[in-house]
């Protein structure tokens, strides 16, 4: 079985509430649990702050594509923006057995998607950013 | 996001409610700091009502651990949802922070 949906946000931070209305949605649409939710809700926030917050050098407004496509139990979410390119699967991992006082602060959200999608994969096409997560949901 | 402070002899009690993320972290963090620069030493954040953390909020965490260490104070953790500590268990922040079942467990230490 096949289902798809959208949510276009403009590149304001104040928009990750209106993700996270779409993802309760989108939640009870599908079936989702609400730690499922919850996990999904973290994943798009850590990869939409990255992009609004350091995608864009101009002070334009500019449009964020979501896709979401459940396929049996396989789910994909794309986001396409037309950003500074930048890949987030290059980015190295932190070490998360360093104590508090050797640890650096930030560096987490990248790390968090990886952990909890199955598949992290990125593109730079017709100059724009596709960057592709994948879960088994079951 | 709430974030409620109450002061006992012993030790500051800050419960936060609801969502941290990249929205309202900083508020976060201004309270926590508040709390360090009112004198207190021994701070125990109750985590029952928090059911979503961002990495900008794991950030304030850190930030307020480091601070704590730094002054030799103690920064307490307590009722973590399973939701929240398998975050803390992915960015290996369970092993940097002192984590307790319960309020109770925590003013104990």
């Amino acid at each position: 079985m096949h289902k798809n949906k959208t949510l276009n946000i403009d590149n304001q931070i104040s928009n990750l509430e209106q993700v996270a209305a779409f993802l309760e949605e989108l939640g009870e649409e599908w079936e989702l649990s609400v730690s499922q939710v919850l996990s999904l809700n973290l994943v798009l926030e850590e990869a939409l702050s990255n992009i609004i917050l350091y995608g864009f050098e101009d002070n334009n407004q500019h449009s964020i594509e979501i896709n979401f496509k459940m396929e049996g139990d396989q789910l994909t979410v794309s986001l396409i923006d037309d950003g500074q390119p930048y890949d987030p699967t290059l980015k190295d991992d932190p070490d998360t057995t360093l104590s508090a006082e050797e640890r650096p602060v930030g560096g987490l959200g990248i790390f968090l998607i990886k952990k909890i999608m199955d598949n992290v994969e990125y593109e730079r096409k017709s100059n724009k950013n596709f960057l592709v997560l994948t879960k088994n949901m079951k | 996001m709430n974030v409620l402070v109450s002061k006992s002899d012993d030790y500051a009690l800050v419960s936060v409610e609801g969502r941290v993320d990249t929205t309202n972290a900083g508020e976060l963090e201004k309270s926590l700091l508040e709390v360090i620069e009112g004198g207190s030493t021994k701070i125990i954040l109750d985590c029952s009502g928090l059911n979503y953390i961002s990495s900008s909020g794991l950030r304030v965490f850190l930030v307020i651990q480091k601070k704590m260490m730094t002054s030799k104070g103690q920064f307490r953790l307590c009722s973590l949802q399973p939701g929240i500590k398998e975050i803390f268990d992915i960015s290996g922040f369970s092993s940097i922070f002192k984590v307790f079942p319960d309020k109770e467990a925590a003013i104990k230490g």
